[in-house]
């Protein structure tokens, strides 16, 4: 009777000694004033190249909301389908024209049928053919550890396999390649490791939506 | 332009514009002569209200009804009411905020003076050709038709009417704008008119000659006569924009102008203009 009671905890041991060694890389994105950068990608690659990938990503989603793209920011791993509601009263035409993923969805309202499957990693930029102000970025990472840092700039990659990571960050305004950010992180089994970013970002012109001096021509 | 938004179902989008704002202008007379220019600050708001239908991913079109007014600090006969309608047909030739596109836009409205000489009715037909080169940079080439009609104005001499405020137009234009942040926007536009203008001067003999049409015009005084003359008028205007929000800015606006009359009449105005403008 004993040793069936043990059963569930030896079931239980690999699962523990599992999470024993597991890490966590606590990043913090900085712009040059020091202030956090919100919006930023943080993504981990193991050195050695050992990269396994879910068999099913979930889906991602990415709204239009107030004529813009939300959120304007979305991580996602390669391989995910995303679907793109479209909760306006107003019709959108959303494309890209990224060599990572270049779609057209032509000019709908409600949610699109089938969703887009990013099947490459890289930065997909995001516009709408009717409302040219709007933007948005998907990246899509080849690695599933990736985490997207919040108003306070931090962003925690948590459960990570011990191993050592290649980390690097992405920002839509990030000036100088991705690679620039790279850092070689040591993650420790049951360790929390800080690592620090400071970007350097490139002032933000878009499209503009605000009315202008010129009248006549709103889109 | 102070405006609010609402969105039908489907595929109509309600677009509310506000601009209120003022201007002075240099020369409201178009006069030549020093003594008989006349200068002005005027407060001015205009609104309209729109709906957008995007009838493709690559054309739309706006329908609006437009209201606009002016006040004029000392030259009351200036002060307008004006209402209008327009139909602004855009297509773009192909995906992306980089596609050229192509502009047509009807207009039409009817503007009450206090004073009665200016008061009457006008259309434009607008064609603009433009492109967007990328976030900072674009620009447009355009021409327009115009015609104003001014029934108004009793004639002073036999066989020279005196409805001077019955114009005809036509001009050629290119504009651009850049983008220096994300808050200011520069903007520059170049166009020459080849049309109907009118001076008002005192009494002069050399413009009653080329006139096409003279009535008096007391709103600049009891001596002025209006004079209706063909002219080619340059106008080279430059622009700040700054966006205080997602639906707001404010504007300021340089116009400079010269008109070549016929060979002895020259003038010459600007007129700049500060504005609060809301869309929503």
């Amino acid at each position: 009777m004993r040793i069936l009671r043990l059963i569930p905890a030896l079931l239980l041991l690999p699962a523990l000694s599992a999470l024993a060694q597991t890490a966590e890389i606590a990043a913090r994105v900085l712009d040059a004033q020091g202030k956090p950068v919100a919006d930023a990608v943080v993504v981990a690659v193991p050195s050695d190249g050992s990269l396994r990938l879910p068999p099913r990503p979930r889906e991602g989603v990415v709204d239009q909301v107030n004529k813009e793209f939300t959120p304007k920011v979305t991580a996602i791993l390669v391989g995910t389908p995303v679907t793109f509601p479209n909760n306006d009263n107003v019709r959108h035409q959303v494309y890209s024209f990224s060599p990572a993923k270049r779609f057209e969805l032509p000019l709908y309202a409600g949610v699109p049928a089938q969703p887009i499957v990013f099947d490459k990693p890289g930065v997909v930029v995001l516009g709408c053919n009717i409302h040219d102000w709007m933007v948005g970025y998907v990246y899509v990472s080849e690695s599933p550890y990736f985490a997207k840092t919040g108003k306070d700039g931090k962003a925690s990659l948590a459960d990570l396999p011990t191993r050592e990571y290649i980390v690097r960050v992405w920002h839509p305004q990030l000036e100088g390649p991705e690679e620039s950010t790279r850092k070689t992180v040591d993650a420790s089994p049951s360790r929390r490791v800080d690592v620090e970013w400071t970007i350097k970002l490139k002032p933000e012109v878009k499209v503009r939506r605000a009315p202008t001096a010129e009248r006549g021509g709103r889109y | 332009m102070l405006g609010v938004g609402v969105s039908s179902p489907a595929t109509a989008e309600w677009l509310f514009d506000v601009d209120a704002g003022g201007f002075y202008d240099s020369n409201l007379s178009n006069a030549q002569n020093q003594a008989d220019i006349r200068d002005d600050f005027a407060a001015a708001v205009a609104g309209s209200i729109a709906n957008f239908y995007a009838l493709t991913g690559n054309d739309g079109l706006t329908l609006s009804i437009d209201a606009a007014g002016e006040a004029y600090h000392r030259f009351h006969g200036l002060n307008l009411l004006g209402i209008g309608a327009s139909a602004d047909y855009r297509h773009k030739f192909g995906l992306g905020y980089t596609a050229p596109w192509l502009r047509l836009n009807a207009s039409a409205s009817y503007d009450s003076y206090q004073q009665d000489l200016r008061t009457g009715s006008r259309w434009a037909l607008v064609a603009e050709l433009g492109q967007r080169f990328n976030d900072q940079c674009d620009a447009a080439i355009g021409g327009v038709l115009e015609r104003r009609y001014g029934p108004n104005g009793d004639p002073l001499v036999p066989g020279i009417p005196g409805t001077v405020f019955n114009l005809q137009g036509q001009s050629a234009y290119v504009r651009g704008g850049y983008a220096v942040t994300d808050s200011l926007l520069l903007g520059a536009r170049f166009e020459i008119r080849r049309g109907d203008v009118v001076s008002s001067t005192r009494r002069n003999f050399a413009i009653f000659e080329a006139s096409s049409a003279i009535a008096a015009d007391p709103t600049f005084g009891p001596d002025f006569f209006a004079y209706r003359l063909r002219g080619t008028t340059g106008t080279a205007t430059a622009s700040a924009s700054w966006a205080l929000g997602e639906r707001s800015s404010l504007n300021l606006v340089y116009a400079g102008e010269k008109t070549r009359a016929y060979d002895d009449l020259d003038y010459r105005s600007y007129r700049i203009s500060l504005a609060y403008a809301y869309r929503y």
